[in-house]
Parts: C-alpha cells; sequence; structure tokens
C-alpha cells in the first residue's frame, strides 16, 4: 500500500516538475473543447446563395424574398451569366442557386404548375441536405400563402433535448469520452516504457514490490489525472457554451472510472508490446485515431456502411460516448444505459485482466 | 549456512546465442566477488539471472540461500542490484529518489529518515542530496545510485559496472566505499572490465563467451599464469581462450 503512495506521489512530483507535460495535461483539455466548440460546427446558417430571376415579377420577388428571412440563406445577385453558373460553385461564391424561369408568375396566374430551379454544391453531403430541406420547408410555405385552396397537413415537430441543434451540444460530451482516452492511454504507456528505456523500471523490478503495487502505482496517478481533465471539460462546456448538465454527475464519473479499466489496460498492453517512446506514441496514436474515428464522436454510427458499424461493437469507446451523450444531454440513468454499461463492464474486466498478466516483473 | 551466491551449470540463451553458458560458481558470504570478461562476455546476463529479472534457460542457482527459478521475490528482498546504466530518476532530487526506494523497500518513514542521515553520512552524500540528480556529475550520481541499492541494509549488492564512465581518481573513492561496505559483512558482486579495480576483489571470475576461463584469487591467478599483474593474465587468458581454473 505505501509502495503504490510513493510511486503515485514520484509520478505526480514527475509531472508537475516537467513543464511541456503540465502544459499537455492542463493546457490541451482547455483547446480542445474550444477548438472543436467553435470549430466543429455542424450548424449550417446563411448560406451564400445566387439568385437568377428572369421572370423579374411582383411574384418571383416575393418568392425570392421569402428565402431571405431567417438566417438561412444569404442572396447574393451573380455577376456571373446562368451559363456559367458552375463557375460561381467552383469558386465558392454560392452554395446554391435559385433559378426562376421567365413565365413564372404568369403559369402560377393561370393556375399551371410552374418551376424553379434549386442548384446545391453537393461536396459537403451533410450541409447540401440540411440546405435542400430548408428550401422545401420555405417552398411549401410559399405555396400555402399563395395557393390557399388545398388542405396543407402541417406537421409539428417537437426535438428534443437540443432544440436548438447546436453542435457544441453534442460535441463536447464527446469531447470529455476522448480526452479520458487519448491523455490515459498515452501518458499511462508512455510513463511505462520512458521507465524502461531510462532503465528505473529494471530498478524497481529487482525491489520485493508487489505486481499488483507496481500496476496499481503505474496507473492511479493517470486515472486521477484523466479525471482532472475531463472535469476541465466539463466546467469549461458547462460555463463558456452553456452546455445543459441534465443527468447525474455521479454516475458519469463512476462510469467514466469503469471504462478507464480499458483505456489503462490498452496503455499497459502498449507499454508491454513498445521499447521505445516513439514506438509507444505511434501505438497509443493509432489507437486513439481508430476508436475515435469508429465512435461515433463525429459520424454517426448509423451512416457507416453495415461491416463497419460491426466493428465498431468492439469499440468501448463507442458505448463511452454514448454513456456521456446519454447523461449529459438526455439524464440517462442506469436503467436506460445498461446495455452500454455491461459492455463496459466486459471490456474493462477483459483488456485490464490480460494487460495485467502480461505485464511482467521480469525483463 | 548456504552460500551467498551458488550457481550450477547456470545458462541462458537469447535464440541462438548462448549468453551465459554453464557457469557453476560459489560466493561466500562477506566476500567482494570480481565477474570480469570483455563487453558481450555475459556478465550483465549473469546478474540479471541472479537477480530475478531474467529466467535462466537451463541449470540451477540459489541466492542467499532461495532458488533463482520460483523465489525470485524473495531473493528481492535480500539483494541490492546497481545496474550499469544510472537508474535513479533523473528529474528527482537525490532525497527524494531515496525515499522513494526506501518505501517501495518497506521502509517507515522513521527508518527511511534515519537511514538516509546514515547514508549521507557514510558516502558523503551531504552536498548534493537536494540536487535534481540528472544535473549531477557522473561520480555523485554513481554514490547516490549506490545508496539507493543499499537502503534496505540487503546482504548482497549486484553491481553491474558501476564504475563505467567514472574519472580514475574518482573510482578509488568509489571503491573505499565498497570495501567499507564489505567490512560490514556485506556481500559484494561486481562486473568490471577494468583490471586495476579487479585487484580489489578477494576472487574474481573470468568471463569469456559465456564460459568461466579462470576463477580464483587475483595474486593466485597471475602467479598461476606466470604474468606480472591481473591485466597480462587476462589478456592472456582472452586471447587464448583457453579454459582452466587458477
Amino acid at each position: 500500500m505505501r509502495s503504490i503512495l510513493a510511486l503515485v506521489r514520484k509520478e505526480f512530483i514527475q509531472v508537475f516538475r516537467d513543464p511541456v507535460m503540465l502544459r499537455l495535461i492542463f493546457v490541451s483539455p482547455i483547446i480542445q473543447v474550444f477548438l472543436l466548440g467553435y470549430a466543429v460546427n455542424f450548424d449550417v446558417k446563411l448560406i451564400p446563395m445566387a439568385l437568377y430571376d428572369f421572370d423579374r415579377s411582383q411574384l418571383s420577388r416575393d418568392l425570392a424574398r421569402s428565402f431571405s428571412v431567417g438566417d438561412y440563406f444569404v442572396i447574393e445577385s451573380p455577376r456571373i451569366p446562368l451559363q456559367r453558373i458552375e463557375d460561381g460553385f467552383k469558386q465558392d461564391r454560392y452554395r446554391v442557386a435559385l433559378v426562376i424561369p421567365e413565365g413564372f408568375s404568369e403559369r402560377v396566374r393561370t393556375g399551371r404548375p410552374a418551376e424553379v430551379g434549386f442548384w446545391v454544391d453537393g461536396t459537403n453531403a451533410n450541409s447540401a441536405g440540411i440546405a435542400i430541406g430548408y428550401a422545401g420547408t420555405i417552398v411549401q410555405r410559399f405555396n400555402e400563402r399563395h395557393l390557399p385552396t388545398r388542405i396543407p397537413i402541417e406537421m409539428r415537430q417537437k426535438i428534443l433535448y437540443n432544440p436548438e441543434g447546436r453542435s457544441v451540444y453534442f460535441m463536447v460530451p464527446g469531447i470529455v469520452a476522448t480526452l479520458l482516452t487519448t491523455i490515459t492511454v498515452m501518458l499511462t504507456s508512455m510513463a511505462i516504457v520512458r521507465e524502461r528505456e531510462v532503465g528505473t523500471l529494471e530498478q524497481i523490478m529487482v525491489t520485493p514490490i508487489s505486481k499488483t503495487a507496481l500496476i496499481l502505482g503505474k496507473t492511479i496517478p493517470f486515472a486521477i489525472l484523466g479525471f482532472l481533465e475531463i472535469s476541465a471539460a466539463l466546467a469549461l462546456g458547462t460555463a463558456w457554451f452553456r452546455i445543459p448538465f441534465i443527468g447525474s454527475k455521479v454516475l458519469l464519473y463512476g462510469l467514466a472510472l469503469i471504462y478507464l479499466l480499458t483505456a489503462l489496460g490498452v496503455g499497459m498492453l502498449i507499454s508491454t508490446l513498445c521499447r521505445t517512446q516513439q514506438q509507444a506514441m505511434f501505438f497509443g496514436w493509432f489507437f486513439t485515431l481508430f476508436t475515435i474515428l469508429t465512435s461515433g464522436f463525429v459520424t454517426p454510427i448509423e451512416n457507416m456502411p453495415s461491416i463497419v458499424q460491426h466493428i465498431t461493437l468492439a469499440n468501448p469507446l463507442r458505448y463511452f460516448i454514448k454513456i456521456v451523450r446519454g447523461i449529459m444531454m438526455k439524464g440517462a440513468g442506469v436503467g436506460d444505459l445498461y446495455p452500454e454499461i455491461l459492455a463496459m463492464v466486459a471490456f474493462g474486466i477483459i483488456i485490464f485482466t490480460s494487460a495485467s498478466l502480461t505485464f511482467s516483473k521480469r525483463l | 549456512m548456504p552460500k551467498a551466491v551458488e550457481t550450477r551449470d547456470l545458462t541462458r540463451a537469447f535464440g541462438d546465442f548462448i549468453a551465459v553458458d554453464h557457469v557453476s560458481l560459489e560466493v561466500d558470504h562477506g566476500e567482494i566477488f570480481g565477474f570480469l570478461g570483455p563487453n558481450g562476455a555475459g556478465k550483465t546476463t549473469m546478474i540479471r539471472m541472479l537477480c530475478g529479472l531474467l529466467k535462466p534457460t537451463s541449470g540451477s542457482g540459489m541466492v542467499n540461500g532461495f532458488d533463482i527459478a520460483n523465489q525470485a521475490e524473495e531473493i528481492k528482498r535480500t539483494i541490492g542490484y546497481m545496474s550499469q546504466r544510472f537508474s535513479l530518476y533523473g528529474d528527482l532530487t537525490g532525497e527524494q529518489n531515496l525515499k522513494f526506494y526506501g518505501t517501495v523497500y518497506g521502509l517507515n518513514s522513521r527508518q527511511l529518515r534515519a537511514r538516509i542521515d546514515e547514508l549521507t553520512d557514510q558516502l558523503d552524500l551531504g552536498v548534493f542530496i537536494d540536487r535534481i540528480t540528472g544535473s549531477l556529475p557522473v561520480g555523485w550520481r554513481q554514490r547516490l545510485a549506490l545508496a539507493a541499492a543499499i537502503i534496505h541494509r540487503p546482504a548482497i549488492v549486484f553491481l553491474d559496472e558501476p564504475t563505467a564512465g567514472v574519472d580514475p581518481g574518482y573510482r578509488r573513492t568509489f571503491w573505499e566505499l565498497l570495501y567499507r561496505l564489505a567490512d560490514q559483512g556485506t556481500t559484494l558482486f561486481v562486473t568490471t572490465h577494468y583490471m586495476d579495480e579487479a585487484e580489489f576483489c578477494r576472487r574474481v571470475c573470468i568471463m569469456h563467451q559465456g564460459k568461466p576461463i579462470a576463477t580464483g584469487p587475483p595474486h593466485e591467478l597471475v602467479d598461476a599464469h606466470g604474468e606480472k599483474n591481473l591485466e597480462a593474465t587476462f589478456i592472456k587468458l582472452i586471447t587464448q581462450g583457453a579454459t582452466g581454473t587458477g
């Protein structure tokens, strides 16, 4: 017990004496939350729209104006002729274009179906889809106003948990989960491999310290640092970005502890595989990148090809991200999350046990 | 009473390479035993096996009456180890290092305080114990590493090239410390390739390509081979690659 404390104390003295490590541990979560909170923004607003109005009637101007209501589209009068409309897309002058043909109002007035063209830059499929959605709604409303004879079916939406659709609400819980993964996997593996490189691990191995004490002493410091990290990220998210935290903080931290078994276990496994810090860094980077990409952190798992969806089942981070989002955004409890919790417990036990078994006090 | 160290045909192979090849030797309690040989002779591998860091491929060995094959943890309680590399934490002070290793060896804080004071006195650590060890000159680091290796009063201390890279004047000081330690009854198992140092040992074993080629008190080896000193004897033995005991 005292040797575990000695190891933990030693690790903290080392971390706090190293300015590079300190910056890495305490400044990186702040930067990540700010960067991903502001930069990774899927909110599609103020889309630049080119307007080609060949009808030049009261009705066509009305239609165009209804596109400019709200923050959805910003109308730009194109200086490029319609024949070269694509140039505008290539030069990124606008993302969508509305083309109202000559005779538009004439057709509407005489009761014949009229068509307008809507061009969308599909490079980013996600924002293209959203732009089409906006345009569809606008045209529908326009129809209702000008052709009131039809009986419309009105859909009343109720968006739960994130009614304003703010990406930052979705991103910050994800950051909390990925930060905990990155920091614990990287720091644990690096700390053990560094000691192996320097030779201090050999010195510890000739002491009568028990294997359990050695493993706990080398993992507890990084578990504590991981908790500090996610606390910093959570504090920043709730205080600065005003993200609601609906569920139980105790439950979140409790489940984070279970998840740590997996993350620390992976760190230890990497350290037994690697001889140098560069190797450990590469392995750690590969592991975190792979788990983050297949975790649903940015792209929804449902959008992935079915084979990849099956692979994500083997990704412990996938469950943890779902848990963090569930607790923070929806106030989910143990009863709602038990499949994910079971998966994490299983991962934790399997990975930490195999890491402990492979970790040897011999060279 | 069992010998301090006793091995019988101790062998360790790494793939096809046999680092230690059927080594049988005995070390008495309280003696300074020199384990000599050129680089690659298997000295470090031998020490690592005796310290329980490496499993032998075949053969057997006892340290302080414990079997190296299955009592490694018991052995670790009774030995000290000073490896070839500087194995203290370079970003901690000397005292933090000693406290860390002392605690790991199970000393409580009162024992630790008393032991650190004692070692400070005995090894003359006073001036640099509060300094970050990474910035110390090699000679001082070695003294601190020795202090860490003996903080728990081990019966045997294994020292692997303890004076490598240390200037000659300082090497002498270090050996005086080892002598004092041996006077108190500690067994010292030392590897070196400095032959002048080997003359300080009560008995030496000369290793060549994993095999012991001569064992005995230094002066007897010198006489038996009709050479003027140990250095010449060593060169003669190594170049012949001969087997024999002195």
